[in-house]
This record gives structure tokens, C-alpha cells and sequence, in this order.
């Protein structure tokens, strides 16, 4: 089977080599032909890379150890549902799975736009399967799945244990979807420019496509910081580690795109910035990609160091060298009109938006391949970790909370002193409110501060935003209470929802602010019967428990939970040691409330027969994963906007 | 205004380089320490989550040396001394290090200004073509101090085109 697997890879190469030849010889000729046949390929590369990707899903779910992927990767004691998650536990599997999401990207695009029959729309499939083509080349000739030992060990090396957690089955994926799927964005700005094509009617495309993929790649981000905070055991869930930052950058570039594109589809402004934009989105996907894979950093996530790093650098340079030769070359089809009524305008909100989002993702960057660069510089090796990030990117995240709040209430075109007093006032007045209430509640610090001003006074221009809306459509609407809200955002998706995903930003930055400011820790040696408080939580130690689960041997401290004195059932932190990798691996016992988690850990069984302790209350954390909820339902009621649009459309004839 | 955002902005890089930022107020002191550390095995984690036996064994460290008296540049001092820089969390903001600290605060006012220049050049832009287009039909005044017509067009042109913009 491994030699079908490696054929059908072979194949698709060489049909995505087909489909840009064969694209751009019909673009140069207008020819229809090697148009169609271009598009086909396109297909075929998907179907080669699923039935590849199935023939790597059954050799891991059968445990062909003659596979050396299979081998390295699986084990005969490994339960089978991370069986088939160890296809992107590995290099090679998730290079796979890239290319399996890349393709059906592709055809999913083809399919979308089937009817149109606009040689621009062949150009966009042409630079998708340019993109194909690398990574077709990678799995053919550098990091292949399909290759064979010489002689099948009886048993595997089985999987990295801190993958062995369900939310690996789903995070990577989620993740992946969102960052590969930039390719479509940055395929249809390649093509404006390569076709020279005017007009803003792609620029709507692109704006779904990337809110799509925003979505995915933000909710994957997020399920990161969920894996991490069960997983790692630390108390916390975003470390600012180069992996995480490398997810972090495209987002909040994205995010800067799909603000600056409402200015270019109002005002025909910001062309080559929003371009530029999208090209810089899927240059730092790759370079999320390159992050893992490369080893130059060191990870918790870098599960798969190897020496593709040069490959992916090249990539990254040869595409971002061709994009910004286009856009200079093209830098006359990009010329805005560049007119605007006042600074005090959304128009000029969205542009400071974009700075600021910029300005983050650069220090994100800087900060991450920093060591690198000083060590290049310097010769001497530095860490450049939470400290940093912490003082440098939470002042820039506050001023864009301010922004979140103020842009959206800024009109279009011209913001009147009036305007201003009418929409800013009375948040501001609930911001100060806010942050006086805080600060004898506990708050210290001139960010957690301003983080309360902020949050209470975005809030309250949303709640503003919907009771104005509600209230102008009081006299053609006869919903009334929670059905007037559903009404409204039904009126105008793409608005609401996007006020919907800043409610989910402000929920999520509660949940910072309170599991950061608030967080409380307490640890100790125990003893059988000893007891260790912790806020209005007392643990008390009953004694220690071996365990044997299918794939380790756990080790586990059985603890009696009480909260003021009453019992809340016992709790089981556990040190987990794997048969197969001898790593000791922390189990935590996490007890969640709506309004704090209560965390605890094992540090190990000490030589005196102490048990070691470690417990933290975390307030509000649950508040991070609701408002992801909320911001991805947001982005759904925003993508479903064009739906109605097209039923109109449609019945306008 | 550009100079009061520099002015704000230069603040905020200074409150960054000064303020311990975010975190909370701390009661244990040794956790004032291990926040800044990194664990010295191959994990990269900053010190205080770490739960390897090497990171144990540096937090037991950290503790007794706090106990013992010592301060939190002291307990630096020597950790830096034995395991080098690397072993902050991040790099003192001094030397080449420097550039890390002051970068992304001069990127954001760079941003900054160059957004509010574009501003107030395309808000001019706009100002003189409207004064330019009423010169031109109504002699050097512009049309809509004179002519009310001429204004409610353009206002119902402007209302079109915004609510063109909002069906689109």
C-alpha cells in the first residue's frame, strides 16, 4: 500500500506542475481548453491526496510498522482514536493533511465559483496550485510518510504524550483549516494583480474567504490555549511561546485586513495596503509553519524539528519577493482617489486599528525571532519569553480595546462634535465607573486599570449600538425584547455580527483580566490528613493511589475538596508515567465554576513520603472560552450576511 | 494631535520598560522571581509553571535564597552568573538588547504618524477639490454657501451613494 500512497503523491505533483502550466498557457492563448483541463487537475491533486491521506490513516490504524512513519508515531498500546490523530503528530502526516486541507481548498473554490466563467477566477486556481506544487514537491522529494524500514520493529515508539490529549483531535485540524485557507485571499490578490484586474467586486470574495478562515484559525487558537492549560499543567494558558505567537501573527494581521477592507469597499482607499496585507497574512501562515518544523526555536510545540526549515524560507522569500514586485508593478491599478471628509471618522479609526494590529504582530515577531537575531548579533544566547511579551504587547492591546470601542460609533465620513457626545459620553462615564469601582476591589496597576476603563466602556457602546438599532426599528418591527435583538441582527448581519465578535473580544479580555489579576496561588509538602488553603478552598491530603491506564502508569493524589467548609467531592491531580516515552507527565484536576477554576497539580511524592501540591484559583477563565464561543458566532452571523443579499439579488431578477 | 499620540506613546514604551505591567500584585516573593526566570532544561517554560524535576529543584532554590534574605536582583545576579542571560525571561534592555525593547514602540509611532500625516493630506485633498468644483461652476465661491439647490443635490448624491454603500 506504501507504494500507492507514494505514487498517488507523485501524482499530484506532477498534476499541480499540470494545472499552473496548463492555467496559464489558456490565460496567455484564451483558450478554454487548457483552461477546463488546468481546473480538472486541480481536482485530481485533491482526490491523490485524499486517497493518499486515507492509505496513511489505515497503515496508522492498523499498526503497519514496516511504515517508519507508522513506527516512529504510533504504539500497540496507543487507544485508536490517537492513532488517527498521530497523522499530523508527525512531519511528514501533517505536511500531508497541509496539503489534503490546500486541495480541498482548491476544489472547494472551483466548486464555488463553477458558474463564472471568468478567466480570473482560473488565474486564483492557478496560484492555489502554484502553492501545490511546494508542498506536493516536499512530500515527493524531502519528507515522505510513505517510506518503508528495512525491518519492522514488534513494536513502535508510540506517540508524544502531551499529545495524547482529545483535544489534539481536533485542535490541529481546526488550526490548519484557518491558516492554510489564507491561501485563497492571497490567491485572488496574486490575481488582481497578474490579470490587472480593476474593480472592488473581488475584494467582497476576499473579505468572506478571509473571515472564514479567521474564524477556524481563531478558534484553533484558542483550542491551542485550552490543550495548553489542561495539558501542560502550568496554571496558565498562553505562554507566549514562539508556536503560539506564530498562530497569533496571521490573526491579527487578518484581522487588520478585515477592517482596512470595509474602508476600501466604502471608499475605494487603501488598495495597495490591503493587498499588502493579504499577502503578509499567508506569508506569516508559512512562517507558522516554518516555526514548527525548523527547530531554530525552542517550543513546547515543536514536535517536529527536521531540516525542511531552508525549504520553507525559500517559499517565504521567492512569494513574497514575486508579491511585492506585482504590487509595485501594478502600483497604478492600486491608485486610490485617497479623499477623506475628516481625521475624526471611522475612515481614520480603521487606519489607527490597522497600525496598532500591525504594530502588535510586529512586536510579536520581533520578540520571537529576537533570540535568534541577538545570538546572530551578539554571540551570546538570550530568551526573549512571557516578561517581554507581557510589558510590551499588553499596552498596545489596550489601546486597541479603546479603539474597539470608539470605531464602530464613529460615522463614516465625518464624526460631528455632536456625534462624538451623543455616542461617547455615556460609555466613557461607565468606563470611569468601571475602573473606580475596580480599584478598592483589588486592582493595582495602571493597565489592569485601564483594561476595566476599557472593557466596560466597549461594552457599553455595543449595548448602545443594539438599543439604538432596536429603537429605530421600534415603529417597522413588531418583535419586542430578546426577539427585537434577533430581528435586528437579522436586519444587518454583517454589522451585528461584527459587534458581536467585539462583545466576544471584551468577554475574552475579561477572562485575561480576571485569571491574571486575580489569580490566586498556594502550594506545599502534605502529609495524609494535612490540609492546604487556598482563597475559600481547603484540600486536604487522603492519601496516594497507583493506577494503571491503557498506555501509562499514573500516579495519583487523592485530595477532599471543601469550600467554606463544605464538601465538594474529592479531586485527583496525577503524575502520569508512559510506558513507551518513560516521561513523567502532569494530570491535572481542574474544578470549573462560571466564575473560577479551581486548578491543581501534582509535584511528585517527595523521599520524606510528603506529597508536593500545587493549586491555583483562576477567576474567569471560563469567560475566555465563552467569548470565543461568541466571536465565532458573531463571524457566522457576519458570513451569512451574503446569503441574503444573494435571495435579493436573486428576486430583483 | 501627532504630537500629543508620540507623546502618549513614548509614555506607554516607558511605563512598559518601568512597570511590572500586567501581573498581579504578588504576596510570595519568590514567585516575584521565578515569573522572570526561565527553567533551565530544554522546555523553554518560565520557571514558575515549569513542573520538571529540574525546575523543582530551581524553584526550591529561588525559595530558599528569598528566604534567606537575598533580593530579587541578587537571586537574578546569580542565576545569570551561573546559567548566563538566557536564563531571564527577557533580555535586560540594555546593548544590542535594546533594539528589542525600543522597536516596537518606535514602529507603532512611526505608524502612527505616517497614518495621521495621510489623514490630514486626504482630508486637505478632498477640501480642495470640493473648492476647486464650486469655483469652477459658480465663480470663487463655493456652491454651497450660495446656491441651496446645488447643496441639497449634493447632499442626496452623498445620501445615494451611502446607502449604496450599505445594501452593497
Amino acid at each position: 500500500m506504501s507504494e500507492i500512497g507514494r505514487l498517488a503523491v507523485i501524482l499530484a505533483f506532477i498534476a499541480s506542475c499540470y494545472a499552473v502550466v496548463s492555467i496559464a498557457w489558456g490565460l496567455r492563448t484564451s483558450m478554454a481548453g487548457p483552461l477546463r483541463s488546468g481546473r480538472r487537475a486541480v481536482w485530481v491533486v485533491c482526490g491523490l491526496t485524499l486517497l493518499a491521506t486515507v492509505i496513511l490513516v489505515q497503515a496508522l490504524t492498523s499498526l503497519d510498522f514496516r511504515w517508519r512513519y507508522v513506527a516512529e508515531h504510533t504504539s500497540r498500546d496507543l487507544p485508536m482514536m490517537y492513532r488517527v490523530s498521530s497523522l499530523w503528530a508527525g512531519q511528514e502526516g501533517s505536511l500531508l493533511l497541509w496539503l489534503l486541507i490546500l486541495s480541498s481548498y482548491g476544489a472547494a473554490f472551483l466548486w464555488a465559483y463553477r458558474k463564472r466563467l471568468d478567466p480570473f477566477y482560473d488565474a486564483v486556481a492557478m496560484v492555489v496550485a502554484a502553492v501545490m506544487v511546494f508542498f506536493t514537491g516536499l512530500l515527493t522529494f524531502v519528507s515522505s510518510p510513505f517510506r518503508i524500514l528495512a525491518t519492522a520493529p514488534a513494536d513502535g515508539n508510540g506517540l508524544n504524550p502531551l499529545l495524547q490529549d482529545p483535544g489534539m483531535m481536533i485542535h490541529p485540524p481546526i488550526l490548519y483549516t484557518g491558516y492554510v485557507g489564507f491561501i485563497i485571499p492571497f490567491a485572488f490578490g496574486i490575481a488582481v494583480l497578474l490579470m490587472n484586474r480593476t474593480g472592488t467586486r473581488w475584494i467582497e470574495e476576499v473579505r468572506r474567504w478571509t473571515l472564514f478562515n479567521w474564524m477556524f484559525l481563531g478558534t484553533g487558537i484558542l483550542m491551542g490555549a485550552r490543550w495548553a492549560y489542561i495539558e501542560l499543567g502550568w496554571g496558565g494558558y498562553w505562554g507566549w511561546d514562539p508556536v503560539e505567537n506564530a498562530s497569533l501573527m496571521p490573526w491579527l494581521v487578518g484581522t487588520a485586513f478585515l477592517h482596512s477592507v470595509m474602508v476600501e469597499q466604502r471608499r475605494g482607499m487603501l488598495k495597495t495596503w490591503n493587498v499588502a496585507l493579504i499577502v503578509l497574512t499567508f506569508e506569516l501562515s508559512i512562517f507558522g509553519t516554518f516555526l514548527t518544523r525548523s527547530g531554530v526555536l525552542t517550543s513546547v510545540h515543536s514536535f517536529t524539528e527536521s531540516n525542511i526549515g531552508p525549504w520553507f524560507m525559500g517559499f517565504i522569500l521567492i512569494s513574497s519577493t514575486i508579491a511585492a514586485a506585482l504590487i509595485l508593478y501594478r502600483k497604478a491599478l492600486l491608485e486610490s482617489e485617497n479623499r477623506l471628509d475628516a481625521v475624526v471618522s471611522r475612515e481614520g479609526s480603521f487606519l489607527f486599528n490597522n497600525v496598532l494590529f500591525v504594530a502588535l504582530a510586529f512586536a510579536t515577531f520581533l520578540g520571537t525571532v529576537f533570540p535568534v537575531v541577538s545570538e546572530a548579533v551578539t554571540g551570546s544566547k538570550i530568551s526573549v519569553s512571557a516578561p517581554f511579551f507581557n510589558r510590551v504587547n499588553v499596552p498596545i492591546a489596550l489601546a486597541l480595546l479603546l479603539l474597539t470601542g470608539a470605531g464602530p460609533v464613529l460615522s463614516w465620513r465625518r464624526a460631528t462634535a455632536s456625534v462624538l457626545k451623543r455616542n461617547f459620553l455615556i460609555p466613557a462615564f461607565v468606563g470611569l465607573l468601571a475602573a473606580v469601582i475596580g480599584i478598592p476591589l483589588g486592582l493595582h496597576g495602571v493597565y489592569p486599570v485601564l483594561c476595566v476603563f476599557g472593557v466596560a466602556f466597549v461594552a457599553s457602546t455595543i449595548v448602545m449600538e443594539f438599543a439604538r438599532g432596536i429603537q429605530a426599528r421600534k415603529d417597522v418591527s413588531e418583535a419586542r425584547g430578546a426577539m427585537s435583538v434577533v430581528s435586528l441582527v437579522q436586519k444587518n448581519k454583517r454589522r451585528y455580527g461584527g459587534y458581536i465578535v467585539h462583545a466576544g473580544m471584551v468577554v475574552i479580555f475579561v477572562g485575561v483580566l480576571g485569571s491574571t489579576v486575580f489569580q490566586k496561588e498556594s502550594h506545599g509538602p502534605l502529609r495524609v490528613g494535612e490540609k492546604l488553603a487556598i482563597g475559600p478552598y481547603a484540600l486536604t491530603l487522603r492519601g496516594v493511589e497507583e493506577k494503571q491506564v491503557t498506555n501509562a502508569q499514573q500516579t495519583r493524589a487523592v485530595l477532599d475538596v471543601s469550600r467554606g467548609g463544605k464538601s465538594l467531592g474529592q479531586a485527583r491531580p496525577a503524575k502520569a508515567m508512559y510506558f513507551k516515552s518513560q516521561q513523567p507527565m502532569t494530570e491535572i484536576a481542574l474544578r470549573q465554576t462560571s466564575a473560577e477554576d479551581l486548578y491543581m497539580i501534582l509535584g511528585g511524592v517527595n523521599d520524606d513520603g510528603s506529597v508536593s501540591i500545587q493549586a491555583y484559583i483562576n477567576p474567569l477563565v471560563s469567560f475566555i472560552w465563552v467569548g470565543g464561543l461568541i466571536m465565532a458566532l458573531g463571524t457566522i452571523i457576519a458570513l451569512t450576511d451574503r446569503m441574503r443579499l444573494r435571495r435579493e439579488e436573486k428576486l430583483g431578477g | 494631535m501627532i504630537r500629543a499620540l508620540a507623546l502618549a506613546l513614548a509614555v506607554a514604551a516607558l511605563a512598559a520598560l518601568a512597570a511590572p505591567a500586567w501581573a498581579a500584585p504578588l504576596k510570595d516573593p519568590s514567585r516575584a522571581v521565578t515569573d522572570g526566570i526561565i527553567c533551565p532544561c530544554s522546555c523553554g517554560e518560565i520557571l514558575t509553571g515549569c513542573t520538571c524535576e529540574t525546575g523543582k529543584a530551581m524553584k526550591a532554590y529561588v525559595d530558599r535564597e528569598v528566604k534567606g534574605g537575598k533580593s530579587k536582583d541578587q537571586v537574578e545576579a546569580a542565576l545569570v552568573s551561573q546559567y548566563g542571560e538566557v536564563i531571564l525571561g527577557a533580555p535586560k534592555a540594555q546593548g544590542f538588547n535594546l533594539v528589542v525593547w525600543i522597536a516596537p514602540f518606535v514602529v507603532t509611532v512611526a505608524g502612527f504618524l505616517v497614518a495621521s500625516l495621510a489623514l490630514v493630506r486626504w482630508t486637505r485633498r478632498r477640501s480642495g477639490a470640493a473648492v476647486s468644483a464650486g469655483a469652477a461652476a459658480h465663480g470663487s465661491e463655493s456652491p454651497f454657501r450660495t446656491d441651496p439647490d446645488a447643496r441639497l443635490a449634493a447632499l442626496r448624491a452623498r445620501a445615494e451613494e451611502e446607502l449604496r454603500g450599505l445594501r452593497e
